[in-house]
């Protein structure tokens, strides 16, 4: 009899055993999850009656708030640690299903003059978040995490990220906390100097595509401008996530090969063991939505499964994360990050206006 | 008679829920996912 792929009793009902014992914490996960739907709905309202307009996704924050919330204050109870730690398992579920969002043929749509912006916008990014986060004495994998997050598609990035290098929780947490308060500031700023600057709809639409990091507040940078401007956002944006996977895979060959302190006789068996197997279905899954595997109304689907996944995952973030530890860090992961940002919508704000004044515009 | 089992990591287990969800979807017996 080879390797066993079959069922035993005993088997069956050790499996049955474990998910017991996850199922407080992973009841936890849902309910801090619900709860950070359910604030967002409540602040939309309250706001909407205001005439306040906020940004998408601060579902995300909120979850955030109240894991850290519990785990500071009460801690999280013994017997939910186990179902707590599962978290990560819904992240990768979330970036495996997130790749049906991420079509190639998205990327032409844009044209030949977005995709170059595109490249010079995110090897500018990595380079120079890499480069001011090493100044800053950042620890190195939370410069990648900004770097990536800043890069390609914030929160997304990120998430897609940690796992596939080994990066911590607090490193993690500090990342989405700088790339998601740079993104609210975003939703202010950027559609005054549009409108300081009299961009039309197309350059100020790729530049926020280019420059907004989450793509829930480039779209709402976009549309808090104009419909046009918006849809223009919409498909820049569309464009850098498509990359997400090709960086996300060439961190995770860095980080791979710089985990080895002693030699290594087999280096590309040494990779595929280490390489991190949801990448290849994040893959994919992008190339069964590449080749239209699936309807829009399909897709739609599998990215809200998506969300739900991450929603979990965003809750298991902040039941994570030590506020002590964070204080130790102080503020320069934010430091790192504006400075970042400032210099990447500059960097792209000059791009689109050169690629204007050429009349690729 | 010993029986070697072999473990499925979690990043195998995280594929194949998401390919499952997705055929899922697919076939149309998960019509339309909410959020």
């Amino acid at each position: 009899m080879g390797p066993a792929a079959t069922l035993t009793d005993a088997q069956a009902e050790r499996g049955l055993v474990r998910l017991a014992r996850l199922a407080p914490g992973m009841a936890l996960l849902i309910g801090v999850g619900a709860a950070g739907k359910l604030l967002e709905a409540l602040t939309d309202r309250v706001a909407g009656a205001h005439g306040v307009r906020l940004p998408h996704g601060e579902y995300i924050l909120w979850a955030i708030l109240l894991g850290m919330a519990i785990s500071n204050s009460v801690g999280v109870p013994a017997v939910a640690r186990a179902g707590v730690a599962t978290y990560e398992f819904w992240l990768k579920l979330g970036i495996v299903l997130l790749g049906a969002e991420f079509l190639i043929g998205d990327m032409l749509h844009l044209g030949g003059i977005a995709l170059v912006l595109v490249a010079i916008e995110i090897v500018f990014s990595l380079a120079f978040m890499t480069m001011l986060g090493r100044g800053f004495g950042l620890r190195p994998k939370l410069v990648s995490l900004l770097a990536i997050g800043s890069s390609v598609c914030g929160v997304s990035a990120i998430l897609a990220t940690c796992g596939v290098i080994g990066a911590d929780d607090e490193d993690t947490s500090y990342a989405i906390a700088a790339i998601l308060a740079l993104g609210a500031m975003s939703l202010v700023l950027f559609p005054a100097i549009g409108h300081a600057l009299h961009m039309s709809d197309r350059a100020y639409g790729l530049w926020t595509g280019l420059a907004v990091d989450n793509t829930a507040e480039a779209t709402a940078a976009g549309a808090i401008y104009s419909d046009a401007a918006g849809r223009v956002a919409v498909l820049a944006k569309t464009c850098r996530n498509s990359m997400l996977g090709f960086v996300v895979l060439g961190y995770a060959l860095y980080w791979g090969s710089r985990g080895q302190a002693q030699v290594v006789t087999n280096k590309a068996q040494f990779l595929w063991r280490k390489f991190p197997k949801f990448v290849l279905g994040f893959l994919l899954l992008s190339a069964l939505a590449s080749v239209g595997v699936f309807s829009p109304a399909q897709r739609d689907s599998i990215r809200n499964l998506s969300r739900w996944a991450f929603l979990l995952a965003f809750a298991g973030v902040g039941f994570r994360t030590n506020l002590r530890e964070l204080g130790r860090q102080g503020a320069r992961p934010f430091v790192v990050g504006t400075l970042g940002e400032i210099a990447i919508a500059l960097i792209t704000l000059g791009l689109v206006g050169l690629a204007v004044r050429v009349g690729s515009l | 008679m010993s029986i070697r089992t072999r473990q499925i990591s979690l990043d195998t287990w995280t594929v194949v829920l998401a390919l499952a969800l997705a055929l899922l979807v697919r076939t149309g017996l998960l019509k339309s996912v909410p959020w």
